[in-house]
This record gives structure tokens, sequence and C-alpha cells, in this order.
């Protein structure tokens, strides 16, 4: 299985859409957002932490989009008549999605860090690191439910929907201070909320909330639950 | 057939099909097939486009459970086969899996057999050793096919499932193709491939089912599947009789008028109708000749209801049979 992790962690790396929609975007977006107009530090950091989660959203999104590409292919098919098994390989691919959000998680940290001067204590960066790239595990469950139950690009507009919604109403654009009253006590129920606080709560110097982490661990059912059940509907069928 | 001798059936059959039945939706696309392929035939499933190969072959892989009837591979369900190994398949209307390249794919597959050929080899007789390096999804339509052949090679199994494996080939990728498998079949594996190319299936199996419908229609080599459907083709000008006086001679099946006063007679036992037309005097232009597989296939499968008689029946013009 780990044979089959690296081929497809080779394959997602040489995807020009995962490159530029994971990875350069969210850093061009982050050193956008962060150097336009007047800015304090904590801004910076802020943003670092909201962006290198909005690029681990995309990215774990982006591995449901690779399973419906590999369904209208026929790749998914051609390993059913291999000797592995249905679940090696969707234990493998889920895999894949875990370890392929974290260039977009490191590429962001890299820019607030170098670029942006953005100072934290090595333990610091490394929880943050760390805890981003556990709390993305719920997207990529969600990803790849879209991915086993849509066609690929019913499967690209929903991904593209869900990280767009999800990002800009957990606050991960654009502070959730900036929303309406009603709009913040949604925002903290999302995902995407709960999952930039992980980081921003470390990088502010202390734990987050249990909150967050009911919250996730909540969303990571849900996801989880609707992977199974859209992987269970087709895989008769890939 | 297979309840004869289970055990040593089980030593010598590669692939078994006992009534077995799959439908979509209201389509039987199998429809009670049994078939029985022993180890080291090369067989080739012949018909048209929606006689149910591809199903019967999807079965055989277990992707698809029969929903009737018996499945077995190697005296095992299909599942298990594939699991253990046994079974390399070259699957109909895939496209190149993206972002990988040759020597990659066909490494990571074979890495999943217990007993892979070295890729290297598996590259050669697919004849794709200088694409290594190459990723399929910028190769042609041919090239990608002749990946997707090394992809079922490379595991090194002991059945090769072949569903339509040279519908993107030019002439002589085809040539060299059937030279491949043909080198694989002599050492010992069991082939199966699918055409609706009667010319392959005559050359290179050794053993033809013909599928209509969902059914196997005719099984056997491609002399006997000629003969099967009325050896000969008797062809003489009428003058002037009547094409029913002909009709009633010793070993002819069925009859035809052509060119207005020609008639063809297709007859199981050509020298006992020539003998007979020389009695009435009929031989003017005379021509006795082998009823090509073109033409055994258009009668295996033609429309006709069983049950006809022979006489009136419609035959389809051969000219035809080249559309096919």
């Amino acid at each position: 299985m780990l044979a089959y992790v690296r081929l497809e962690i080779r394959r997602t790396l040489r995807d020009l859409g995962f490159v530029i929609g994971g990875i350069l975007m969210p850093v061009m977006m982050y050193l956008l957002f962060t150097n336009i107009g007047e800015n304090d530090g904590a801004w910076r950091t802020a943003a670092m932490v909201g962006m290198a989660a909005y690029g681990a959203v995309g990215s774990a999104l982006n591995t449901g989009g690779a399973v419906a590409e590999d369904r209208a292919v026929g790749w998914l098919r051609q390993l059913r008549v291999t000797p592995m098994t249905p679940r090696e390989v969707v234990t493998g691919r889920t895999l894949t999605g875990v370890v392929t959000v974290l260039p977009s998680i490191v590429a962001v940290l890299a820019a607030g860090g170098l670029v942006n001067g953005v100072r934290l204590a090595v333990w610091q960066w490394a929880a943050v690191a760390l805890l981003l790239w556990l709390g993305s595990v719920p997207f990529t469950l969600l990803g790849l439910g879209n991915g086993y139950r849509l066609t690929g690009p019913a499967t690209g507009v929903a991904n593209m929907a869900c990280n767009l919604g999800l990002a800009v109403l957990g606050g991960l654009w654009f502070p959730t201070t900036l929303f309406p009253g009603w709009l913040r006590s949604v925002s903290v129920y999302t995902p995407t909320n709960r999952f930039a606080e992980l980081g921003g709560a470390v990088a502010e110097g202390h734990a987050p909330e249990a909150g967050a982490i009911i919250v996730l661990t909540g969303w990571l059912l849900v996801f989880g639950s609707y992977a199974v059940l859209s992987y269970r509907r087709r895989a008769g069928t890939v | 057939m297979t309840q004869r001798d289970e055990d040593t059936d089980e030593d010598t059959t590669a692939v078994s099909f006992t009534g077995a039945v799959r439908a979509f939706g209201s389509v039987r696309a199998v429809d009670g097939v049994d078939l029985r392929i022993g180890r080291g035939e090369t067989v080739a499933l012949l018909g048209r486009n929606g006689a149910g190969k591809s199903t019967t072959i999807g079965m055989l892989l277990g992707l698809y459970p029969p929903d009737a009837g018996r499945v077995e591979l190697f005296g095992t369900e299909p599942e298990r086969a594939v699991r253990a190994g046994r079974v390399g398949a070259m699957l109909q209307d895939a496209r190149p899996v993206p972002r990988v390249t040759v020597g990659e794919l066909v490494g990571f597959v074979a890495s999943r057999y217990p007993a892979p050929m070295p890729v290297s080899r598996a590259l050669e007789l697919a004849g794709i050793s200088a694409l290594a390096g190459r990723r399929v999804d910028r190769l042609s339509g041919g090239q990608v096919q002749r990946v997707r052949f090394a992809v079922a090679l490379a595991g090194d199994p002991s059945l090769l499932v072949l569903d339509e494996p040279t519908a993107a080939l030019d002439v002589e990728a085809r040539h060299v193709f059937w030279e491949s498998m043909r080198g694989y079949a002599r050492r010992g594996h069991t082939v199966l491939f699918s055409t609706h190319y009667l010319e392959e299936a005559d050359s290179f199996a050794d053993r033809i089912v013909v599928m209509d419908r969902g059914r196997i229609v005719a099984d056997g080599t491609g002399e006997e599947l000629r003969r099967a459907a009325g050896g000969s083709l008797v062809c003489v000008d009428l003058a002037g009789r009547t094409p029913d006086a002909l009709a009633l001679l010793p070993g002819v099946r069925s009859l035809e008028v052509v060119a207005g006063d020609r008639v063809r007679l297709r007859t199981d036992d050509s020298d006992a109708t020539v003998i007979a037309l020389a009695e009435l005097g009929a031989i003017r232009r005379l021509e006795v000749a082998p009823a090509s597989l073109d033409d055994a296939f258009l009668a295996l499968t033609s429309s006709a209801e069983p049950g006809t008689g022979p006489e009136h029946r419609t035959s389809v013009p051969l000219d035809t049979v080249k559309a096919l």
C-alpha cells in the first residue's frame, strides 16, 4: 500500500492544478492580503494561519477531484483487477490526501516566516503545522465523499463550492470580527473556523479551546460517514 | 461437462461459467452462458458490439457478480483468483492514467503481484521499451493501448484477459501485438481475448466462442465454425431453372439468387451437391468455394428464428460482410 501512496503522491505533485490552487494561490493571497495598506504583526500572523488553513482545505478537497478523475479514466477499475483489495485502495487514497496537504501548509508558513517576518517560537511553528495537518483530515474525507459520489466535473464544482464557501464563512480570508453578529455565531460552527482556530490559538501562545476540538471532531464524524457511504455506493461499480 | 471429474477439472480448468446471467436494468447482457476454458488455451470471444462480450469479461474478472448461475476462475471465486495475482487484464475503454510515466505505472502494477515479470520484460513484450520514461497521458492512442497490454502482462499472470485489445492499433502495431500475445500463450498461459475482427479470432485463437445477444451461439475452431455454418458455397448459373428445384439437392442448406440468373448454394457436402447438379446438367459457370469465416459468423449470428426451414432463409448479401 505504501507503493500505492508513493505513486499517488507523485501523481498529485505533478498536477498543475494542485500546485497552483493548493500551494501557489494561498501563498500569493497571503502575501497580497498582508502587504496592502497598513498591517500590524498580529494580522500577518493570523492571516498566515488562515491562509495555511485555506490551502490545506483546498488540497484536502483536491484528493476528491483526483478520485473522480481516476474513476473516470478507468484507473480505479484497473486497480480492481490487480491483487490490491478495495480497502487498500481507499485507505491508500486517504493517506495520499492526508500527506499532500502538507506542502500547502508548509508553503504559507514559510512565506510568513521568511517574507513577512512572522516570529514564533520553534514549538509554536511545529505545533501550528501539526495541528493544521491533523485538522485537515475532515476536509480530506469531505473531498473523498464528493469524489466517490459525483462525476468528475460535478466533483470539481462541489469541491470549489465547499472550499470557497467554507473558507469565507469560516473566516479564513477575512477575520470574522468583520462579520455581522448573526453570521459570526454561525461561523463558530463551521469546520473551517475551528480548523483555523487550532493553529491560531497556538500562534497566539495558548492551547486551542475544547469547543474547537469538539466541533472539529463532530465534522470529522460527519464527513467520515459521508465518505464511507459514498464509497460503499460506488464500490461495486468503479 | 463440469459435472464430470470435478477433481481433475479443478486442475485443468482456468475459467468456468455455469448458467451465468447478468442483467443491467431490463437488458440481459449475459443470458445463460455455459463455458469452460482449459488451462493453456487461447480463446477468442467473438461478437458484434453489444453481444455481451465485455459483460462476460467483467463477470470473469469479478467486476460484475452473476445474477444467476456461477462463475469460477481456477476453481474459486473470480475475486479470490484476482487477489491471488493469477489474472492480468486489459479492460476496454480505459483512458490513459494521468501524470505517471510508463515505467512507473507498469512497475507499480508489477509490484502488486506475487511473482511478476521484470518490468523491462513487460515493456519489451508490449513493444514500448523506448517509452519507459514518457508520461502515459502524452502518448498516442496506439501507444497507450500497448501500455495497457504491458500493465496486463506485468504480473506474469496465469490468465490473461484482453477486452478488444487491438481496437486502436494500426496494422503494423497489431501484428507486433499478436506476436507478443502468442509468445505469452506459448509459455503455457491461458489467454482470453474479445474481438469483433473475425480474422483475428481465426488467426490467433485455438478456439472461437461466438456470442450473440448474451448467449454463446457457437464454440469451436475456425474450421469447425465454417463447417457448422455450411462448409462450402456452390455457385452456378440457373439457365432458366427455378431456384426451388435446386434447394432440394443433397447437402444444400440454403440458397440465394445472385445477379438475376445465378444461384449460390450453401452446402454441407459440396461433392454430393456438385454431382447432383451435374446430373441435372446445371453446370454452367459452376464454382465451388469454401465458406469464409465472415460468412459463417453471419450465418451464426443472423436473426433467423430457429426452426425456420433452410430453403428460403434470407441470407445477408456478402458485400455487407466487409462492413463488419
